[in-house]
């Protein structure tokens, strides 16, 4: 096990040097500059600008700053946020993105795993529509369709629940984990669904009954443990995918989280913003990997004997 | 597997503290709620250069001037100034007591100080243009460009506590425009000291001098600021607080508008203001800004040296229909460069303005003829505007109004704003979808931009022009130096180097209860000159 962590934790780092090297040089290729902005400021005026951030030097010695900055654990200072350093920024959103995408995943798998069982134990009956209904609706209606609409419903007409923003407490988390965890309930049920149907039919399943252990103990020990197998496999990507992938979210319900950085600093051409985040991001992806990885082997023995 | 327990109740517990621990319900009827759009790039008041930041700054600190709601320039820290006939030296005379937030006494050097540091290499500032360019200051370019480095070369000094005095190379009766806390605010030397530009965004050591003190800064939330005890005129400031909000979507600041989460917001969705404008017609502010939109010819392609070609595509843009009814931002439309923001110039329009638009597209037609083209021979040209929306409207618009008028073919190719503005530079373009915010409410800051010497970029040979300015750049009177100034604005539009557009503008949506708001081109709405039911 720690073999295998280790491998993986060093695999983990290979590719996040390859992607700070990839980032790093694309993001050269992009046409303006951070401080192009501003048509009147004099050649002199912006090149005492562009030295106090070290981008007068040529491109491979910025990377190798930027490289031996990042040993020592610093982001460097944002072009586009003056006041603050690449580290300030992430620490001030990334708050806020991982309690939204921690409630969202938490919402998503409750709420996914609980409809894919009724959905499995009850094929083809009003229960199981309704799900498949629910999931249906969450993968093929866009956020951006959904988010703006429960503004609408529950903030507009109903008032129960601010339209945005961060300042009224857990009322202001709501919506967006709501709206959040929605496609992911939508795929973790079907998810769920299929994979109980078919642990049902195995083997051990049917020993078990034979055996004449109950109904609720076989669904709780045996078929879950089996059936969660694919749902733990999506649940590490979706994870990540929801932390990071909140981008949407964060605009519409005006959450001062870092998704929005991702897009936004790419337009300003924050170049220390962007490797900061796309660092982050690519970090989170690996660990969660990993995790799902250790989690899949505690519960299924054939992964733990192969992997 | 027990360690691995114990680690995800401990991540668990932390993520549910987040929770609870994200921000207390603040439910207050004595805070204005204002908007901000999508961020604020700098508290930094020598550094910041946005717009909407600026609103923070002009709350946090003042100028030697202020502005009134409606941009009016009013008496600031300084209550009178004087200037010496050649208008070469004016001086400011501070009030008597001024204070900082923390109490201490806010003396002249504040100001200069403030002034060094926008101007020292080392803020890496793009403000100093302020004052070498807009102004000129004596020894203000050599200190940005870091050619001098002695303080005492700048011509702005302090004699005495209360005097701060301004020595310029030419004169300059806009002056008062940029003297206000965007471009003058002071700096409090023992704080900046102590703890550097971190400082600005330090709610517990920031010292300020203007009516509100900053009292929470959350990163691409808000800020909130607090009443100043110590402003000078703290009694007539009515409103306790006001809090600006992040809120990079517009359309999910309407609903918060809606809501009642926000007070006044940042702008108004395109697709909505008709709408609002039927329903709520006293909350919907729109005045013109600062900003002029207009298209530029590429001078150093072979087909527009011709201006017979510059002249016809300028006419053929039918500048109502296309604001009103395509674009529908609001936006007025314009047939000269810098009129129509300051009522008191009274520049020249383009020879045709007098025209109808059916007389000028005829005119048109001619003169496209007149160029070498024709149904046979269409112009194919590229348009490069920005991704916006109200950006790529116009472009499409203007591309459409030609194709149907002349039969010119255009190629559309709307790119992210540093991309356009790469492009700009790079050259390839035919027709550049240009715009310039003026620096101040002001004729001289579109025309002084335009100047051949200046080098904008426009590849425009025009020794006449740049003397028409120079005239113009020695007059001390404001009202001849406006004068001057027509008749410079006459050479320009009679090249018709481009084609003036519209004129840009500030939307707000402004609730009932927000009393004293008024139409400010520089977008100048102070807090403290509003009231709060």
């Amino acid at each position: 096990m720690l073999r295998f962590l280790a491998k993986r934790l060093g695999e983990g780092a290979l590719t996040l040097a390859a992607l700070v090297t990839a980032t790093f040089f694309f993001m050269r290729l992009a046409p303006g500059g951070p401080f192009a902005k501003n048509r009147k400021i004099s050649p002199e005026v912006l090149a005492h600008i562009k030295a106090a951030f070290h981008l007068d030097e040529p491109v491979y010695a910025q990377f190798g700053r930027y490289v031996w900055r990042l040993a020592q654990g610093d982001f460097g200072p944002s072009t586009r946020f003056r006041d603050y350093s690449v580290g300030d920024i992430i620490a001030a959103g990334l708050p806020y993105s991982l309690t939204i995408g921690f409630w969202a995943i938490v919402v998503a798998s409750a709420a996914g795993v609980a409809l894919g069982i009724a959905g499995a134990l009850q094929r083809n009956t009003a229960t199981d529509y309704l799900a498949g209904t629910i999931g249906v609706v969450g993968i093929a209606v866009p956020i951006f369709v959904i988010g703006p609409l429960a503004q609408v419903i529950f903030a507009l007409h109903l008032k129960w629940l601010p339209v945005g923003g961060a300042d009224q407490g857990w009322r202001s988390l709501i919506l967006p984990v709501i709206v959040l965890s929605l496609p992911n309930i939508a795929y973790i049920s079907r998810l769920t669904r299929s994979s109980m149907i078919e642990v049902m039919r195995e083997n051990y399943i049917r020993t078990a009954r034979s055996k004449g252990i109950g109904a609720r103990r076989i669904l709780l020990t045996h078929t879950l443990k089996g059936a969660m197998l694919p749902v733990v496999a999506y649940l590490g990507p979706a994870t990540a995918g929801i932390i990071t992938g909140s981008i949407l979210i964060e605009t519409i319900f005006a959450v001062p989280g870092i998704g929005r950085h991702f897009v936004d600093a790419a337009l300003n051409r924050d170049y220390p913003l962007v490797m900061g985040i796309t660092l982050l991001y690519g970090a989170l992806l690996i660990l969660f990997n990993i995790a799902t990885d250790l989690l899949r082997g505690w519960l299924d023995p054939k992964v733990r004997e192969h992997g | 597997m027990a360690r691995i327990h114990g680690l995800l109740a401990g991540l668990l517990a932390g993520l549910v503290a987040l929770t609870l621990g994200f921000a207390a319900p603040v439910w207050a009827d004595d805070t204005l709620d204002r908007g901000i759009g999508s961020e604020w790039s700098s508290l930094d008041p020598q550094v910041n250069f946005d717009a909407a930041a600026g609103w923070i700054q002009m709350d946090a600190y003042e100028g030697l001037v202020s502005f009134d709601g409606t941009g009016k320039i009013i008496p600031g820290a300084a209550d009178k100034w004087d200037s010496s006939p050649d208008g070469l030296t004016v001086s400011f005379h501070l009030r008597d007591g001024l204070k900082w937030s923390n109490g201490d006494k806010l003396v002249a050097q504040d100001f200069v100080n403030g002034i060094l540091r926008t101007l020292n290499p080392d803020t890496a500032s793009e403000k100093g243009y302020y004052f070498y360019s807009v102004i000129q200051v004596k020894g203000a370019k050599a200190l940005s460009d870091g050619s001098a480095k002695d303080p005492a070369s700048l011509g702005v000094t302090a004699p005495d506590d209360r005097t701060v005095v301004f020595q310029l190379i030419a004169p300059s009766p806009d002056m008062l425009e940029i003297m206000g806390a965007f471009q003058v605010a002071p700096l409090h030397k023992p704080s900046f000291d102590k703890y550097g530009a971190a400082v600005f965004i330090d709610p517990a050591h920031v010292v300020s001098n203007g009516a509100y003190i900053i009292k929470e800064v959350v990163p691409q939330s808000h800020v909130l600021l607090a009443k100043n005890p110590n402003y000078w005129d703290a009694a007539h400031v009515k409103i306790p607080f006001v809090k600006y909000h992040v809120t990079e979507d517009v359309a999910t600041e309407l609903k918060r508008y809606q809501a009642g989460e926000i007070d006044v917001t940042y702008d108004i969705p395109l697709n909505q203001i008709e709408a609002l404008k039927a329903k709520t017609p006293a909350e919907v502010q729109i005045a013109p800004s600062t900003e002029m939109i207009y298209y530029s010819f590429n001078l150093t392609h072979e087909a527009f040296k011709d201006i017979n070609l510059r002249r016809a595509l300028s006419l053929a843009i039918d500048r109502e229909t296309l604001e009103g009814k395509i674009v529908k931002g609001e936006n007025i439309p314009v047939l000269s460069f810098a009129g129509g923001i300051n009522p008191d110039y009274h520049g020249p329009q383009i020879a045709e303005a007098a025209m109808r638009q059916a007389d000028r597209e005829a005119l048109a037609k001619e003169l496209y003829a007149k160029a070498g083209y024709g149904p046979g021979k269409p112009l194919k040209i590229n348009l490069i505007t920005t991704i916006a929306e109200d950006s790529k409207r116009r472009a499409q618009g203007v591309a459409l109004m030609w194709k149907k008028l002349l039969g010119v073919e255009t190629d559309v190719q709307p790119m992210e704003r540093k991309a356009w503005l790469d492009a700009f530079y790079a050259g390839g373009w035919d027709v550049f979808g240009d715009d310039l915010v003026g620096d101040f409410a002001g004729p001289e800051t579109y025309l002084a931009y335009m100047r051949p010497s200046a080098d904008p970029g426009y590849k425009w040979d025009k020794p006449e022009y740049d003397a028409a300015m120079d005239v113009a750049a020695k007059l001390a009177d404001r009202t001849a130096r406006y004068e001057a100034l027509a008749k410079a604005e006459k050479i320009l539009l009679d090249d018709y180097i481009f084609a003036p557009i519209s004129i840009a503008v500030n939307r707000h949506l402004v609730k009932a209860t927000v009393h004293g708001w008024a139409a400010s081109a520089a977008g100048y709405n102070n807090t403290q000159f509003l009231t709060l039911d």
